[in-house]
């Protein structure tokens, strides 16, 4: 029923588009396991992309968008069943031959994947790469073909000596612009990016959606678009669509959703999101965590999220409807909530003056002249020098937050396992209050236990911060043992899971049932557990999804304003620093290249790396105007 | 550094070792519970001149340095003293039981490859099958099952019960013979060895399957035996020669079991005989032997890897 | 990710509703009955293992010998049944020496590092790439050596095998944040080891173990088919198995039967220790 209506509003609102479609997919459903018991993972999904087109697909992990691009490739990891209808070009792709894949898959549709550190075969080269994908065609000789791989391998901005190299001698950028020469070798009419651009570093993000946006358009090819980042959507796609627990929530032109969000999904999505220009009161998270696909069969998968929900959301899953030119809908109450839900967005475009500065003063860190080199011996060959820091200075008073920015390598997170004796640094000088911590081997006992206890750390990956065979309880019993003066850990648990907003029966709960969100939580508790004065946070919200990140960001705020406690913010979005430091220092390979009170920097950046970082944040990128600037390709080798 | 000087060092580390497996392998002399002498003197009678002239043979009134010092000059020329039980040169004894042996280690060799990789390679390809499972069980069975073990049951069935196969001894000249003399020892000899290389091999080959770049590859059009063979061959390669390496270092043990259950006479019978008659300079000889093998083993292993992965050879270069 | 994702939450899934495992159970059972027989195998024999009968030398199975007797009119169920105590106690022995000593060394020297963890692990790495029965044959088979002193040598010889598992298995815990966590706050390095590392690496000290247990099982076996090591008078399975096979045309059980069980108690606790290892690691989750 549902899939009959919305199929032919689809063919009315998607005829605006373009004039011809190239992909048609209907009611597409993705299910794991036999087909009674299967679960559902991806449901009734249908949508249309037109020649030329690029359309992107934003959504939270397990909202189903990966899958829907692996279905239309015909490359479901093994266990998972496509149904439903995906045509492409007069090709029925569902449970298609192995015939028709062959003359499909390559020319015709083309997949890039996320990772480029495991997208290439190891064991060949770039020039092989390209060759294999390559037409075979008996009348080109050996020169010939050489000079054709160099011609891909400008196309997508790289010297033709890089047809020689192995994957494992080019940096993260190289690969995936290697990969996207290879993907697109057979000149196919769609390709699908799955995620292109989330593994690398925030410069090199930039300058490859660049690329991909300038091919696609030299080419006139179609692009499917996954992202988790609407930020990222709207800087190169055309059209939107957002999927949430693997249910089509709306799908709009990418501008209009900018301003106007046709679903409240939507809307939080984008004040979610913490804007790089200015500073914000209060960030506005997504309360609750993403359902699974098979529990909000008969239901709107949002309503228990949702701020506007009425009865007749949870009554039925609400139909796609069209909801105005080219755009359609899943949210019943649209046409009363529209104008609350854009002004919603006032929240984060309103700019807020950002707290006074403490005072800088009473510094409760000093690092003076920090400096590592790290040495690792390999079992062939030489040893490699990595130096990480070199000569770093810098000081936290008392209640302050100091950001500090920079990309991989850029010895940031060295900087942090320092402060916290999990790295000793060659030289230089880490005081704590007083207390010389440069080397935690040589502290006494006492001395050490204070140094412990004046200082913790929120790792970055909540996935592996939590000790997988021990309760929440436990864990945090753990720590509040070592402090000592505890006499009702029970209720001291309890109460501490309070404070980051998680009930207390989480106690008895294994991380493995936690969403990342809720972990990071349990991270924080265990860290403030101590009451540190100093919390060193490494990339806290880097592995989260856009909706738990300001949850947590949010708890991380007031814990900081509550407690006065200094914290130390390691991070490489800038949005992030904005909104959570008073201070920030650049980091460039081990040094820093610019220091200042946040707002100063970012609005007035003096250090060319500095403004190239602002410029590659997503949402700043806009047109084809600025080319990939060559003189900083590919700094992280 | 270029890939020659990396190996060079790599024989240089293998020379090190060497000399002191040898010096443990001379030590098992001193090992011996009875005196160095009444070991040498054999059966020999234990008059004057005997003990005088070995004596003077082994530097027996040197210090045990200056004792393993004239032992391994003469090793290193091959010359590790006479046979305790034949009186003949060590060399000799060795090289005449050698060819069995290597006949033995041949044909197991070849079940092993020819069984072993396509097996684990298609058994990882299908994974979770029938097949599959079939294969993961009798792998587990196979690598239970020592030599010695499966070649009585192998003697009783086809020997005993069914009589299609000699049970015992190396056979005679012709291939024929020989071939069905060697069939059941070298199945007793490669059944574990298959099972741990099926293992390997389905273990690598789930790996490499399941890695991006396979998918990536899939994606782009690649043909089926192209990512067959360039993609999960070679990739799965890696693991498979390490891990074979080791087996067929595994291995050396099993031809001695094996050897004595089937009664060949092989190198392994002789390492087991001449340990039961005390015949230390034949058991020393042996070892060394073996050591060298070793040795080698490691270094076509090394050398096998450096082909396979260029990552490996950029490092060797430095 | 999201492959990965599904996949783990499918195989919770079909693990939930899983019937019961037979297999895995059936071997849990043989491993049992084998562990009775170590200690009751004596006592549980319908003969007296030492008892000699001439009249009924080397006898096929029948006349209340249920597998016959040998040249010495012995019956060899009784003999097996006595037989299990040398076959099985060595290897037992060893595995659980490889167990304490092995994931001790293995698990400081991932946490650690440092000196001596490279010392270890140079040396591991030399002994594992040697023949190591073969070394325990021609060492034992100089030397003459007993029983614990066979085991002494197995232990010794299997000891790499286990520092090299434990060891690679506790890196990857080591290097995850939570073991970071507990130093930072505090924990000391013992505790946070046995606390920490050791639960989540159980599943390859589990596997391990059982694997160790059954090469030393092999490796006793073989010795005492050669002779070597363990005393000849010990009727042990390698022992039967070798008087056996001369007799293998008028009693094929005298040989048969060890070798059978051999075989029988190795593949129980090879499927047991892969079994083990699988389920505890996708109960682990630890993603």
């Amino acid at each position: 029923m549902t899939n009959f209506t919305t199929s032919t509003q689809l063919d009315e609102t998607e005829r605006a588009v373009d004039g011809a479609t190239i992909l048609t997919v209907n009611a597409l459903r993705v299910t794991a396991g036999a087909a009674p018991g299967g679960r559902t993972l991806v449901s009734e999904v249908s949508f249309q992309l037109g020649r030329g087109e690029t359309l992107g697909v934003v959504g939270e992990s397990g909202s189903g968008k990966s899958l829907t691009a692996k279905a239309v490739v015909g490359l479901l990891p093994g266990g998972l069943r496509a149904q439903g209808s995906i045509d492409f070009a007069g090709h029925q792709l569902i449970d298609a031959t192995h015939r028709t894949w062959r003359t499909l898959r390559g020319p015709r549709i083309s997949l890039l994947l996320q990772d480029p550190f495991t997208m290439l075969n190891p064991l060949q080269t770039a020039g092989t790469h390209l060759a294999e994908s390559l037409r075979r065609d008996k009348s080109l000789d050996r020169g010939a073909r050489r000079a054709e791989i160099a011609r891909r391998l400008g196309e997508v901005g790289l010297a033709p000596e890089v047809a020689d190299q192995y994957p494992f001698q080019l940096s993260g950028g190289m690969r995936q612009r290697v990969a996207l020469a290879a993907a697109l070798a057979r000149d196919p009419e769609l390709l699908i990016a799955d995620e292109p651009t989330t593994a690398l570093d925030v410069t090199t993000q930039a300058e490859v959606l660049q690329l991909l946006k300038d091919i696609q358009r030299r080419r006139g090819m179609s692009l499917m678009l996954i992202t988790h980042d609407l930020r990222v959507a709207f800087s190169i796609c055309d059209r939107v669509q957002v999927m949430y627990a693997g249910l089509l929530m709306e799908q709009s032109p990418a501008a209009v959703l900018a301003t106007d969000p046709g679903h409240p999904y939507s809307a939080g999505l984008l004040i979610a999101d913490p804007p790089v220009t200015h500073y914000v009161a209060e960030l506005t998270a997504i309360p609750g965590s993403v359902p699974h696909a098979e529990d909000v069969v008969d239901t709107c998968a949002f309503a228990a999220r949702c701020s506007w929900v009425k009865p007749e959301c949870t009554a039925a899953k609400p139909p796609l409807v069209s909801v105005g030119p080219s755009r359609t809908s899943a949210c019943l109450r649209l046409d009363e909530i529209r104008e609350e839900l854009r002004s919603t967005l006032d929240r984060i475009d309103d700019p807020a003056p950002p707290p006074a500065l403490p005072a800088a003063d009473n510094a409760v860190v000093t690092v003076t002249e920090l400096r590592k080199t790290f040495h690792t011996r390999r079992l062939v060959g030489k040893a490699r020098h990595t130096m990480a820091l070199d000569g770093v200075n810098l000081q936290i008073a008392h209640g302050e937050s100091v950001g500090v920015v920079g990309e991989t390598g850029s010895g940031k997170t060295t900087i942090a396992r320092s402060l916290l004796g999990l790295v000793t640094p060659d030289s230089g000088q880490i005081s704590l209050d007083g207390m010389d911590v440069s080397n935690y081997r040589r502290l006494s006992r006492l001395t050490r236990r204070e140094a412990r206890r004046f200082v913790q750390m929120v790792f970055q990956d909540p996935y592996t911060s939590l000790n997988p065979s021990l309760s929440i309880g436990t864990t945090l019993r753990e720590v509040l043992s070592v402090r000592g003066d505890v006499t009702d850990p029970g209720e001291e648990v309890a109460s501490l899971l309070g404070r980051v907003g998680l009930p207390a029966s989480y106690a008895q709960r294994r991380p493995a049932t936690l969403s990342g969100g809720e972990r990071q939580r349990v991270a924080i508790a265990r860290a403030i557990a101590l009451r540190p004065r100093l919390l060193v946070c490494d990339e806290p919200v880097a592995a989260l999804d856009v909706s738990a990140q300001a949850q947590v960001l949010e708890l991380l705020r007031d814990i900081r304003r509550s407690d006065e406690l200094s914290t130390l913010f390691i991070t490489h979005d800038l949005s992030v620093v904005r909104q959570m430091t008073d201070r920030i220092i650049v980091l460039y390979h081990g040094q820093i290249v610019e220091a200042g009170d946040t707002a100063t920097v970012l609005d007035n950046p003096q250090h060319t790396y500095t403004q190239r970082l602002l410029k590659a944040a997503p949402g700043v990128l806009s047109g084809a105007d600025h080319a990939a600037d060559p003189a900083w390709g590919e700094g992280e080798a | 550094m270029t890939i020659a000087l990396f190996l060079l060092r790599r024989l240089g580390g293998m020379v090190v070792l060497l000399l002191v497996l040898s010096l443990l392998v001379f030590g098992l002399l001193a090992l011996s519970p009875v005196s160095e002498l009444t070991t040498l003197l054999g059966t020999q009678p234990s008059t004057p001149e005997a003990v005088q002239a070995i004596t003077a043979e082994y530097h027996l009134n040197d210090p045990f340095l200056v004792q393993y010092w004239h032992w391994l000059v003469d090793a290193l020329h091959g010359n590790f003293g006479q046979s305790i039980q034949s009186g003949e040169p060590v060399g000799s004894v060795i090289v005449s039981h050698l060819p069995v042996t290597l006949e033995l280690a041949l044909y197991a060799g070849l079940l092993v490859l020819v069984l072993g990789v396509p097996v684990g390679m298609a058994a990882g390809i299908r994974r979770g099958r029938v097949f599959d499972r079939g294969v993961s069980g009798l792998t587990i069975v196979g690598m239970s099952a020592p030599g010695f073990s499966l070649g009585i049951l192998l003697i009783y069935v086809f020997g005993v019960a069914l009589n299609w196969f000699p049970v015992f001894g190396p056979g005679g000249d012709q291939a024929a013979d020989r071939v069905a003399h060697l069939t059941l020892p070298s199945i007793a000899l490669a059944a574990g060895l298959i099972a741990l290389i099926v293992r390997q091999t389905r273990a690598a080959t789930m790996h490499v399957m399941e890695q991006d770049y396979v998918t990536f590859a899939r994606a782009r059009g690649i043909s089926r035996p192209r990512i067959m063979v360039s993609y999960a061959l070679r990739n799965t390669g890696l693991p498979i020669v390490t891990a074979a390496g080791l087996q067929l270092i595994v291995a050396i043990s099993g031809t001695v079991l094996v050897e004595s259950v089937f009664s060949i006479p092989g190198a392994g019978q002789l390492m087991v005989q001449s340990i039961q008659s005390a015949d230390i300079p034949v058991v020393q000889g042996l070892s060394f032997f073996v050591a060298l093998l070793v040795m080698v083993v490691n270094l076509i292993v090394d050398v096998a890897v450096l082909i396979i992965d260029p990552r490996t050879r950029a490092a060797a270069r430095g | 990710m999201i492959a990965a994702n599904v996949t783990a939450e499918l195989g919770g899934r079909r693990g939930a509703r899983r019937r019961i495992p037979v297999l895995p159970l059936l071997c849990g059972l043989v491993l049992l009955v084998v562990l009775v027989c170590v200690f009751g195998g004596t006592a549980l024999a319908p003969d007296d293992p030492t008892a000699q009968n001439p009249l009924l030398s080397v006898s096929p199975p029948g006349g209340g010998h249920l597998l016959g007797t040998d040249q010495l009119g012995h019956d060899v169920f009784s003999l097996l049944l006595a037989g299990t105590f040398p076959s099985v106690v060595g290897p037992l022995a060893v595995a659980l020496g490889c167990l304490g000593i092995g994931a001790a060394l293995g698990m400081s020297g991932a946490y650690f590092g440092g000196v001596t963890d490279t010392i270890v692990n140079r040396f591991t790495d030399l002994v594992y790439a040697l023949p190591a029965l073969l070394i325990a044959i021609v060492v034992l088979g100089v030397v003459g050596g007993g029983y614990w002193l066979t085991a002494g040598v197995l232990l010794f010889l299997s000891l790499p095998y286990e520092i090299r598992l434990c060891r690679s298995a506790a890196l990857v815990q080591v290097r995850l944040h939570y073991v970071d966590a507990a130093r930072t706050i505090g924990i000391s390095p013992a505790r946070s080891l046995f606390r920490h590392v050791l639960p989540n690496i159980m599943p390859t000290v589990i596997a391990t173990f059982l694997l160790d247990f059954v090469n030393a099982l092999i490796s006793f076996a073989a010795l005492s088919y050669l002779g070597f090591g363990v005393q000849p008078s010990s009727p042990s399975w390698g022992r039967m198995l070798s008087q056996g096979q001369s007799l293998i045309t008028q009693n094929p059980w005298l040989s048969i039967a060890p070798a059978v069980l051999i075989i029988i108690t190795g593949a129980s606790a090879t499927l047991l220790g892969d079994w083990a290892y699988e389920r505890l690691t996708a109960a682990g989750g630890t993603r």
